[in-house]
């Protein structure tokens, strides 16, 4: 079997593993085992099964396509790649040559397919996606396997103490132990099939799958208020999010009638048809960014109405010079960055992240850091081909908000999983910013190694959360004795996210991703220097990421115990949760390495990097002019430099203050947020984003709700009321009159007729007498009459 | 000798007829106004007789025989038998209330004119007869109750066969039949008095008393009718 | 006595011999007059056997009227009658008469045996 037919099927069989795992425990979850203990087994079974099919899909792809090292930093562009012997190797990202990523795409199954539209279940396969589902599968392992002890709680009944029922006292309820995992996998199959989805469709069908998956998670203990509220709290802002998506897959489908990411080869049902990155950036055109035809008509109607439609084809170009259906690229693209915005928890829709936390750990862990989250991102990188200039921009400067705000936050918080939840925020803010400003390789780097690293942290607070019962930093302290293990994975975890290492030589895996990431930014500051703040952006979050992450690590772990009780009730998780944290951590350290050879994370991605990306950009109509410097630029040079000792002079400025506040205790917190009471405050409040909300949306919803019950109630119950109130009347008057009248009539009637017999009966009297009387009478009369009337006579 | 003369003169049919018809209407207001239903059982039969004398002077003198024969010689003497059979004291003479006999006294008096009025008023009926009588009639009456008609059918009657009266006769004879069985079944001896009758002759006894005096025998009967006892 | 009959008749026969002769009026009357008394008996009667003599009578009003038509004598010179019809129609009444005589006695006197009265007011059992 062929490569292009075999890595749909590993990779397909990965994507399925997870659901034929939900499905089992759907129907025989509590049957598992005591208590559906099982359960968790069944779940990490199909997870491992799919780790170990995503493994093998990788290393089929190496085999078929190694991986190559890119050459940076010898400052040499153009000609001398050119007369590179072909001893060089393999590719490498050329000017001039347009590079086209190696990519596998098709259909399993059409769902619908009319004329030029087609909705079908299908696969895109190239460097990342592979990346991404060992990536996926691997996290997704470790925390199956820390979840089934971490959940060891719902294997018997529960008493939550969270939930105070009406009449005093804590809800006992049974324990929920197979629905966790169940959740679980459907969400692992879910974020697989974004992963491999081939369509934009597709990946809005999982997108939602995702959503829901997230809410089942985030409210497993949905007798809390507080758990369920955040749950739908989540699917609502990430379906305002999907509001925007669905204008941009609109605006796609309707003027392009594609939603497919690669090309349709002809085949039995029908021609070749182009997919949406052919069309945006075709081949003839050497992959740069254009409008394509379909939006340029679809701009032009009005013209294209008035022209014969042999003609049409010969105005396009006259058209798209014009300048016409650029805004439909720039709604799609923008569009389509509203769901990721939903999605990664980007302003303005980050509200739902922090308040997340109240599902368990693993989840944090999987869902809200490594994976569902990274969807967002995930998306932009794979639909980088269509976005704009004018749309990157408008990513970055999203990102740079959100991480500005998000760092911002997480100073002053002092729940540890909100840090933590601030953090993913701010990070995601930072891949986003870094896919904004042209650094598609370096963004989706940054994705990867913060994989591994946030959820090692979460992991590690998760083991803290289990051993203090409690999630309040302020109750914690001088833990690294008790728990060593936890203490030392989430050193690890720390060094990592600040990009610690020892600059030009080594470093954790976030000291690449960070370096790239703000290597990109300057480049891109430099080219752009209208847009400077970009770069201070990055460079400040970079302080501020380093000083809250360490405060967090000496409030937690260092120093003397702030709360006895707590310090004497905590211990050491149990192997089966620490295995998971040393496994996490060593990625953490080793993951951002690139082996002799080439091999390396970078270098992977590097092989799915969309065509025509390469060079970089110039465009945008809408903001002025920008420039996109090409990526490996950054990587040379000066620019890297600068990055370099920006990067290790922020973060070390970082970890010095926050030592000299929570270590050493030179400087006091509680004076520096008196001092600053304003900011504190403000930032205390996390910057009042959700009494902002509940005053904008929340209010008037409810006021128009309350208006349209109001008018319910006093308008149109009063006025069906008042109706019925006139039905009741009007069938009192007339069962009055039928009563009176109609019954009175029928009454009358009879009695009128048994009265009159009553006095016809007096005729009978028995008298034989009066009866000849009468008899004479009415002859008599009869007479009289007959010959009043008949005047003739009778006898002649 | 003048006598003769006018004997000659007088016009017996119409003599004869207004003397008849004398005698019949007044016995009949003499039936009316008796009490005695003796003496009304006498001036009816006086009555009927005077009519059958009317029958012959009209022509009609089978008709006549007939009246005599089957009217005053059977029914009339059948009711004068009903009567002596229940002419008790109390019942000989039952006086009506004046009120009800001047109420009757003047409906009839109206139905007298209407009958009056009718009578003289087709101007044909009032032309003067012939006054002579000169065909039997008993023969084609005869002859027309076993089916043959042999008179002469009146000027201006259809041509076509007139129907004899055997069927009525036959009817008539079942008729006579039936009446004779079924009075006969009617009066016949009853075993025992019903209680109605014991207790009607009670009450007769204690009504009648203060009403009429009722002679010892009248009561002697009608006790011995109340102790019961067949007849 | 034959002296006073013929006075009688000398001053009664010219007096009705003035008359032009009997017509068919003459008998209809003297069959209302029978008719009338007739019913007169009915009405006011209160004997049983009394009421039975009136329908007699009513009877025989109703055949003198018959007759009356039936006869072609009284009628004038070629006038119609209902000739040997009317007599026949005379001497059914007759014998239906007598039928109905028969059982108008056999009800009387069953009457009178079980209520020992002829009194026809006291037969009001059939009152309403």
């Amino acid at each position: 079997m062929d490569i292009a037919a075999q890595l749909p099927m590993l990779l397909g069989l990965a994507w399925l593993a997870p659901l034929a795992s939900f499905v089992a425990i759907l129907f025989f979850g509590p049957r598992m085992g005591s208590h559906g203990r099982n359960a968790a087994w069944v779940a990490t079974a199909a997870i491992v099964t799919s780790l170990v099919l995503s493994l093998f899909a990788a290393g089929t792809w190496l085999g078929a396509h190694p991986v190559q090292a890119v050459h940076h930093g010898d400052g040499h562009h153009g000609e001398s790649h050119a007369a590179e012997p072909a001893g060089h190797g393999g590719h490498s990202t050329g000017h001039g040559e347009a590079q086209v990523p190696v990519a596998y795409a098709g259909d399993w199954y059409t769902l619908y397919q009319a004329g030029g539209l087609k909705l079908s279940i299908g696969w895109y396969v190239d460097a990342l996606t592979v990346l991404m589902f060992v990536v996926v599968t691997f996290i997704a392992t470790c925390i199956h396997v820390y979840a089934s002890g971490y959940m060891h709680d719902e294997l018997h009944d529960v008493t939550d103490h969270e939930v105070h029922l009406s009449g005093g006292g804590h809800l006992h309820r049974p324990g929920r132990f197979p629905r966790f995992f169940q959740a679980l996998s459907l969400f692992c199959f879910s974020m697989l099939g974004i992963v491999i989805a081939g369509n934009l469709a597709m990946v809005f069908i999982f997108w939602e799958l995702v959503g829901i998956c997230s809410w089942f998670l985030i409210g497993f203990y949905y007798e809390r208020t507080s758990a369920s509220t955040a749950a739908n709290k989540a699917f609502i802002v990430n379906r305002v999010g999907d509001f925007g998506m669905l204008i941009g897959l609109m605006a796609l489908w309707g003027a392009l009638g594609t939603l497919h990411f690669a090309d349709t080869p002809a085949d039995a049902a029908g021609a070749a048809r182009p997919g949406l990155f052919s069309l945006v950036r075709p081949a003839a055109e050497g992959h740069a960014l254009r409008v394509p035809d379909g939006m340029v008509k679809f701009a032009a109607a009005a013209e294209v109405a008035k022209t014969p439609m042999a003609e049409v084809a010969g105005k396009i170009d006259g058209w798209r010079s014009m300048g016409l259906g650029r805004w439909l690229l720039f709604v799609a693209g923008v569009g389509i960055f509203c769901g990721c915005v939903g999605k990664s928890a980007q302003f303005p829709l980050f509200v739902w992240l922090p308040d997340a936390m109240e599902g368990p750990t693993p989840v944090s862990a999987l869902v809200h850091s490594a994976t569902m989250v990274a969807a967002g991102v995930y998306l932009v990188g794979r639909f980088y081909p269509v976005l704009t200039p004018d749309v990157l921009l408008v990513i970055a400067y999203v990102g740079a908000i959100t991480l500005f705000i998000a760092a911002t936050i997480a100073l002053v918080a002092n729940d540890i999983k909100r840090v933590l939840a601030y953090s993913t925020v701010s990070q995601l803010g930072y891949m986003m910013l870094a896919l904004g400003v042209g650094g598609w390789s370096a963004g989706l780097f940054h994705l990867v190694t913060h994989a591994f690293f946030k959820s090692l942290l979460f992991l590690c607070s998760g083991s803290v959360i289990h051993a203090c019962h409690t999630n309040d930093m302020r109750k914690m302290g001088g833990l690294a004795r008790i728990m060593p293990w936890t203490a030392g994975t989430m050193l690890v975890g720390c060094l990592a996210i600040i990009g610690a290492g020892v600059p030009f030589v080594i470093g954790l895996s976030g000291y690449y991703s960070k370096d790239a990431i703000l290597a990109q930014a300057l480049s891109f500051a430099q080219a752009n220097p209208s847009h400077s703040i970009l770069y201070a952006a990055v460079a400040g979050g970079a302080f501020l990421t380093a000083f809250y992450m360490f405060r967090l690590w000496f409030m937690t772990f260092a120093g003397a115990p702030r709360d006895h009780h707590v310090a004497d009730h905590a211990h050491e998780s149990p192997a089966v949760m620490v295995a998971p944290l040393v496994v996490l951590s060593v990625l953490a350290v080793a993951a951002g390495w690139t082996l002799p050879g080439g091999f390396g994370l970078a270098n992977l991605l590097e092989q799915s990097r969309p065509a025509g990306t390469a060079e970089g950009m110039t465009g945008g109509f809408a903001f002025g002019s920008l420039v996109f410097p090409a990526e490996h630029l950054s990587h040379e040079g000066a620019i890297h430099v600068t990055a370099t000792l920006t990067a290790f002079t922020t973060a070390l400025a970082g970890v010095v203050l926050a030592a000299l506040m929570y270590l050493v205790n030179i400087i006091s917190p509680a004076v520096v947020a008196t001092v600053f009471k304003p900011v504190y405050a403000f930032l205390a409040g996390r910057w009042y984003f959700d009494e902002l909300y509940h005053a904008l949306f929340v209010v008037p919803v409810l006021g128009i709700a309350k208006l349209a019950s109001g008018t319910d109630r006093g308008v149109i119950d009063r006025f069906i009321d008042g109706v019925a109130w006139t039905a009741r009347q009007l069938a009192g008057i007339d069962a009055w009159i039928d009563r009176t009248l109609v019954d009175g009539l029928v009454n009358a009637t009879a009695t009128a007729t048994w009265n009159a017999g009553l006095e016809l009966k007096k005729l009978q009297t028995g008298h034989l007498r009066q009866y000849v009387m009468f008899i004479v009478v009415g002859t008599v009369a009869l007479f009289v009459i007959a010959s009043l009337l008949f005047r003739t006579t009778i006898a002649g | 000798m003048t006598g003769c003369l006018m004997l000659a003169a007088v016009n017996f049919h119409t003599l004869l007829f207004y003397l008849f018809a004398l005698l019949a209407c007044g016995f009949a207001v003499g039936v009316v106004v008796a009490d005695n239903v003796v003496r009304m059982a006498l001036y009816l039969v006086l009555s009927l007789g005077a009519t059958a004398g009317l029958f012959f002077l009209a022509g009609a003198e089978f008709i006549g025989a007939m009246q005599l024969m089957i009217y005053v010689g059977g029914t009339l003497v059948l009711l004068v038998f009903g009567v002596m059979l229940t002419a008790q004291a109390p019942f000989v003479t039952i006086k009506t209330s004046p009120g009800d006999r001047v109420l009757a006294g003047v409906v009839a008096a109206s139905l007298l004119a209407l009958l009056l009025q009718a009578a003289f008023s087709v101007e044909a009926w009032r032309r003067p007869g012939l006054g002579e009588v000169a065909q039997p009639a008993a023969t084609p009456i005869g002859v027309a109750l076993v089916g043959v008609r042999v008179d002469e059918p009146p000027a201006g009657t259809p041509p076509g066969v007139r129907s004899g009266y055997l069927l009525p006769f036959e009817i008539v004879s079942i008729h006579l039949l039936v009446v004779l069985v079924g009075a006969a079944y009617l009066a016949r001896a009853k075993r025992r008095r019903t209680q109605r009758a014991i207790d009607v002759a009670a009450s007769v006894q204690s009504l009648v008393e203060p009403v009429v005096e009722v002679p010892r025998q009248a009561r002697g009967s009608a006790s011995a009718l109340a102790t019961g006892g067949t007849r | 006595m034959s002296g006073m009959l013929g006075i009688g008749v000398a001053i009664a026969g010219p007096v009705f011999a003035a008359a032009d002769g009997v017509s068919v009026a003459h008998y209809l009357v003297v069959g209302a007059i029978l008719f009338t008394a007739g019913i007169v008996c009915m009405a006011v009667k209160r004997n049983a056997l009394g009421v039975l003599m009136g329908i007699e009578l009513v009877l025989n009003g109703a055949n003198v009227n018959f007759i009356a038509f039936a006869s072609p004598y009284l009628r004038g010179q070629g006038a119609v009658s209902l000739g040997i019809d009317g007599q026949v129609i005379a001497l059914f009444v007759i014998l239906l008469a007598a039928a109905e005589a028969a059982v108008a006695l056999a009800i009387t006197l069953n009457f009178y045996n079980n209520h020992s009265t002829v009194d026809v007011d006291r037969a009001d059992d059939l009152k309403g």
